[in-house]
């Protein structure tokens, strides 16, 4: 082969690895058709362009201009009058032949709907990952919750999920005082639970204080007076009344449920709610994931 | 045929768009290098407090390179070939010559004021097409008057046949006129409102989906009669009368010629692949950007083969060797082009740095390079003085070129990584990237894509040097050089 | 003939236009009537977030952000269900934008919240410490230009039928009476959900800074 040639090829090869490298270095499958399809065309460009430019310059080098000069000249520019060269019409009939392979077989213009193939491949994509995790155990669903939570999560409460110093709720946390100040002010009727909502003012001032104090310590010690008011809905234990109102004392799956679905306004501000955005399974995971955030301290 | 030497053609306004290409190149692409060191550097966002974040200079980069610097070239060389290939001269008609130096004046009167908006942050938000409608009605005045100029220096000339060059000034004069017209089309909402809110906002006359599809039937030609069109005039020109070789093929050139102009157009749609168009029109835009490698790598070959046994000018002067390089990067973004734009493909590209990274493989290396050594071809006969320095454009050349690989390959692995972290999922089926992440594994490529950024840039600086000594200092001709410009 | 034409300009010139003018045709009008059909539900921009989509165009956040969900299973789980055409139909110009430096802000309103935007838009390093956003203290300070916006909703009412109501209309008297019954207090809602005293003292005195339009906007994005 010429040489101008092999050094060509050798920049795309050059050019080809480097991307190769760094792909799998992201752990990318490149077996995904696309990521295949792409790869293929990335190499088809460096080695097509870079080729074929270096056979021209080759013949720059080795070959001599010949031709029957056509009459006109323009500003002492001619003109030959050499015919098209064959690869390049060869060429030219070749894309219009995959042109209309693309047209009638790959989109073909009057069946392919984006949106149908969208549809398709979400359905079996569901089904295939809902099934293969219905029964995972906790650690695969920690794990599968982790990636979840930094994709869609982490922006609010931190990568970590400490809330970005009071951005967010502090997830390695049940609640804080002024959280449940709050809620105790201005009642609660974001979520579904049994119960219904939570009415605003079911205690005041230093009585307030109190409850707070003891809800945020994570009911502990001795309950204050005011509790019982509040046990009568989130229980004795302050554990939500088997699933009547929200467990006071961690977080828990149903209050992940209800969070997601509902959104929720407290103190610290607005949890926008992600109410379709995830499978049952992604729930699930994601809840085993915050758990273990709280279930460290 | 006439004779040359009783024509004497007046080149003054080729001149004046010779130093406005000059000026906004430098300006143009030292806004390019600090763009893209932002990215890499974001602390740079705030030298210049609300006019110097990336997203207000981004579109002063690509509206200076391409209104100031780009067409400034393209007409600068309009007015030198036209007359030469015509056997006219601008001098023998005061209408025309009077009407060049309104159409410099008005161009000038046009760019300082995109710029000045620009800056403000008066924009239309179309990409290319970011100017208000004051300015767009500039913008149509001055077309008109180069059409004018154009078929009027064509109704006096002594050429019967039209030269190929003039066949590609002609198409950009018609594609440019009729896209911008409609893709401008706008409501200045002064008239509507009773005289409320600023004289100078409009509303697009089209909304969401028919929007985008008459932005990018623009965005995709505005790249077909900006980037192309007028500069495959240019090389038709330029390379064979430098070289002093024949045209290696008319066939050729008329096959490319109209095999470009009739499927150009239909490929728009690969700018809207997987958007809310219609199937079939994504469809459609897929295969024609295919079927257009070829009318496009006609005319680079067509070119390339005019320089067959010509290795030794290829070595021995650096014109030559921009504009050989010139041709094969617009062979590398012709084929670039295309491959992003099937389907599965562009499903990829979209959206990430390969696609700026495509753009420069075209306007670097293809776009600049033929400027360069067009208005390098061009000033030892204006100005009747030898170029100042032939070393000074070799190694120009050797640093852009340079500069461009940098460019190109680190987009492409940056923009291939991006593009398939995003899809990427984990063994649960679940995302793995979040956003940030895919943005800053970016920083080594942004970082190189700055180094190379300022190689072009220096290499521009080198130019503007020697274009300026060229014309005042560089050493007298007594006589036009035919074909290779004489360089100190 | 192709020597004909190159010694005939006047039909040369022709030629061309005719060949490159009829691809436009057949790709772009048959979808016209169809694609400006809005979804059902769709309402209009208010003025308010007009002035914040004006602020969007003068920062120029195109340049890095699309509005495009494509209906790819990777980007649907990322920013939520694909765009479909009939969201746009309000939308002049059109904002899908082709560069995503940074992530698609189509649905952005359904997972963020005004006071994340003004701890992100003030820095966005303080919630996302490897951001390269620029950070845009400048939105805090400037005014934004409701008057402008206005007019916008007047012209797109009167010339495209966009249906906004009768309080919508031509001169001064209108205009001032609109920021006081609603442009104003909606900025107040998000001034005060972004919890910031210098955008709600601000507002209360009649001035919308920026920021707080483009929250708007922002928050309009679903
Ligand atoms: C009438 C029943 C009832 C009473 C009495 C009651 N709560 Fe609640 N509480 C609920 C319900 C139901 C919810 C969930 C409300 C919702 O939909 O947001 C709730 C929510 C809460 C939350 C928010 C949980 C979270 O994570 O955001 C806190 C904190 C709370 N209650 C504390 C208290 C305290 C302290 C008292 C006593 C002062 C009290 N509650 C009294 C029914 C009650
Ligand atoms: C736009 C910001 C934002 C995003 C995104 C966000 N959150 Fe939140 N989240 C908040 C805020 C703010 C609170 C605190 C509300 C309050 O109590 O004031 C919160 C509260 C919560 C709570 C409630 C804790 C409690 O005891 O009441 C849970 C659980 C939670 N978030 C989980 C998530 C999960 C899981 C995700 C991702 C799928 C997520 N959040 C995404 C802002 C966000
Ligand atoms: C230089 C590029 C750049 C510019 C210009 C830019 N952004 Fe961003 N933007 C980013 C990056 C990168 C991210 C992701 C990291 C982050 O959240 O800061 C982002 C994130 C965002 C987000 C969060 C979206 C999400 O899903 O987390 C919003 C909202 C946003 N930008 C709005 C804007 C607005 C409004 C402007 C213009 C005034 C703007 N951006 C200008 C790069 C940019
Ligand atoms: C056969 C010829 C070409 C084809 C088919 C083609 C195709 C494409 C495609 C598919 C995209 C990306 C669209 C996207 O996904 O966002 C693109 C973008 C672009 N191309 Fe090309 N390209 C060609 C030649 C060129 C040349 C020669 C240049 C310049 C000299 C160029 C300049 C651009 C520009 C500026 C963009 C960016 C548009 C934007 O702002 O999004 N292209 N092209
Ligand atoms: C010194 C040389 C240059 C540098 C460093 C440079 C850098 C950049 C950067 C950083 C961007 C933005 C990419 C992004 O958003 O991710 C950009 C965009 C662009 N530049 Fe340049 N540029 C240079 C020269 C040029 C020249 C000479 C031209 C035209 C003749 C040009 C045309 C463009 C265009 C059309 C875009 C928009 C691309 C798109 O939207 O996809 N640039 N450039
Ligand atoms: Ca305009
Ligand atoms: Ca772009
Ligand atoms: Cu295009």
């Amino acid at each position: 082969m010429n040489g101008m040639i092999v050094k060509a090829l050798v920049m795309a090869g050059v050019l080809i690895v480097g991307t190769l490298v760094v792909v799998k270095q992201m752990n990318i499958d490149l077996s995904d058709p696309i990521n295949m399809i792409t790869f293929i065309g990335a190499v088809a460009i460096a080695v097509l362009a870079f080729g074929v430019a270096a056979k021209y310059m080759a013949q720059m080098k080795n070959d001599t201009a010949t031709g029957e000069l056509a009459e006109d000249n323009w500003d002492g520019i001619g003109e030959y009058k050499n015919p098209l060269p064959s690869g390049w019409s060869w060429s030219f009939v070749g894309t219009m032949i995959w042109a209309i392979w693309y047209m009638l077989m790959g989109y073909p213009v009057n069946a392919y709907s984006q949106i149908g193939a969208w549809n398709k491949e979400t359905k079996e994509y569901n089904k295939k990952f809902q099934a293969k995790f219905k029964n995972a155990d906790k650690e695969t669903l920690k794990d599968m919750g982790e990636s979840i939570f930094l994709v869609q999560c982490a922006p609010c409460h931190g990568d970590t999920g400490d809330g970005m110093s009071g951005k967010a709720h502090d997830l390695t946390h049940r609640i804080s005082k002024a959280q449940v100040l709050y809620v105790i002010k201005n009642g609660s009727h974001y979520f579904k639970y049994p119960i219904g909502a939570m009415p605003a003012g079911m205690a005041q001032g230093k009585a307030a204080e109190e409850v707070a104090a003891y809800v945020a310590g994570g009911l502990k010690g001795k309950a204050p007076a005011a509790w019982a008011t509040c046990a009568g809905c989130h229980g004795q234990d302050g554990k939500g009344n088997g699933g009547q109102a929200p467990d006071l004392a961690k977080i828990d799956s149903t209050l992940i449920n209800q969070v997601l679905t509902h959104g929720k306004k407290g103190s610290i501000g607005r949890m926008p709610s992600f109410a379709n955005r995830f499978t049952p399974v992604q729930e699930k995971a994601l809840a085993e994931y915050i758990k273990s955030l709280s279930s460290k301290e | 045929m006439q004779s040359n030497a009783t024509l004497e053609y007046d080149y003054t306004i080729a001149k004046l768009y010779m130093w406005t290409a000059v000026i906004f190149g430098i300006v143009g692409m030292t806004i390019g290098v600090l763009i893209a060191s932002q990215l890499a550097f974001p602390d740079l966002n705030y030298l210049f407090g609300e006019y110097g974040t990336f997203s207000r200079l981004r579109p002063m980069h690509t509206n200076v390179v391409i209104y100031g610097f780009t067409v400034s070239g393209i007409f600068s060389t309009f007015y030198y070939v036209s007359q030469r290939v015509l056997k006219v001269s601008m001098g023998e008609s005061k209408l025309l010559m009077g009407l060049g130096k309104l159409q410099f004046g008005l161009y000038l009167i046009a760019a300082t004021g995109m710029v000045v908006s620009l800056a403000m942050g008066i924009t239309a938000s179309k990409e290319y097409a970011q100017m208000e409608w004051p300015l767009d009605a500039l913008i149509v005045v001055i077309w008109v008057i180069w059409g004018v100029i154009m078929f009027g220096l064509i109704g006096l000339r002594r050429e019967k046949t039209l030269y190929i060059s003039l066949w590609y000034y002609i198409a950009t004069f018609l594609g440019v006129a009729m896209l911008y017209l409609f893709n401008n089309a706008e409501v200045p909402t002064i008239f509507f409102s009773g005289g409320l809110g600023a004289w100078y906002h409009s509303v697009s006359m089209y909304a969401g989906t028919n929007d985008a599809l008459v932005q990018w039937w623009w965005g995709h030609n505005a790249v077909a009669f900006v980037f192309t069109v007028p500069i495959i005039a240019i090389i038709y020109y330029f390379l064979p009368k430098e070289s002093g070789q024949a045209i290696y093929s008319y066939k050729l050139s008329l096959l490319s010629f109209w095999g470009l102009m009739f499927v150009y157009l239909w490929a728009g749609g690969h700018h809207l692949l997987w958007s809310t168009v219609p199937d079939w029109m994504q469809t459609m835009g897929s295969v024609f950007s295919v079927i257009l490698i070829l009318p496009s790598w006609g005319s680079a070959i067509n070119m390339l083969l005019t320089m067959k046994g010509e290795w030794n000018q290829l070595t021995k002067n650096p014109l030559v060797k921009f504009m050989v390089l010139a041709s094969t990067f617009y062979m590398l973004s012709t084929l670039e082009g295309p491959i992003q734009a099937v389907k599965s493909v562009n499903a990829i590209a979209h959206f990430t740095d390969w696609i700026p990274g495509h753009v420069h493989d075209g306007v670097l290396g293809w776009v600049a390079f033929m400027i360069f050594a067009a208005i390098m071809h061009m000033a030892p006969r204006v100005f009747k003085r030898e170029i100042y320095s032939k070393s000074l454009l070799e190694s120009q050349f050797w640093i852009q070129t340079i500069g461009v690989v940098l460019y190109f390959t680190s987009m492409w692995i940056a923009g291939i990584t991006q593009g398939m972290m995003w899809r990427a999922v984990d063994e649960y089926g679940n995302l793995v990237y979040s956003f940030i992440d895919t943005v800053s594994v970016l920083h080594p490529y942004y970082a190189l894509r700055a180094l190379g950024g300022l190689l072009y840039l220096i290499g521009m600086f080198m130019f503007a040097y020697n274009f300026f000594k060229t014309a005042t200092a560089g050493r007298r001709l007594e006589q036009e050089p035919r074909y290779r410009s004489p360089m100190a | 003939m192709f020597h004909w034409l190159e010694k005939n300009p006047f039909f040369f010139a022709v030629g061309v236009f005719i060949v490159i003018a009829y691809a436009g045709l057949i790709e772009i009008l048959p979808n016209f009537a169809e694609a400006a059909r809005p979804v059902k539900g769709l309402k209009p921009y208010t003025v308010l977030q007009l002035a914040g989509k004006e602020v969007y165009k003068k920062d120029n956040c195109i340049a890095c952000h699309s509005q495009l969900i494509r209906p790819f299973k990777a980007e649907t789980d990322r920013y939520g269900q694909y765009s479909l055409s009939g969201e746009y139909a309000y939308d002049r110009p059109f904002l899908w934008g082709s560069k995503r430096t940074g992530p698609d802000l189509h649905r952005v309103g359904n997972y963020r919240t005004p006071d994340w935007h003004a701890n992100h838009m003030w820095n966005p390093k303080s919630v996302v410490p490897d951001s390269i956003m620029p950070a845009y203290k400048h939105q805090f300070t400037n005014v934004a230009d409701l008057e402008t916006a206005y007019a916008e909703a007047v012209t797109v009412k009167k010339v495209f039928g966009t249906p906004y109501g009768a309080d919508i209309a031509p001169g001064k008297a209108a205009y001032e009476k609109e920021l006081k019954t609603k442009i104003l207090p909606e900025a107040l809602k998000i001034a005060t959900e972004m919890k910031r005293d210098d955008l709600i003292k601000m507002v209360k005195a009649g001035k919308v800074p920026e920021v707080v339009a483009l929250v708007a906007y922002l928050e309009k994005l679903k």
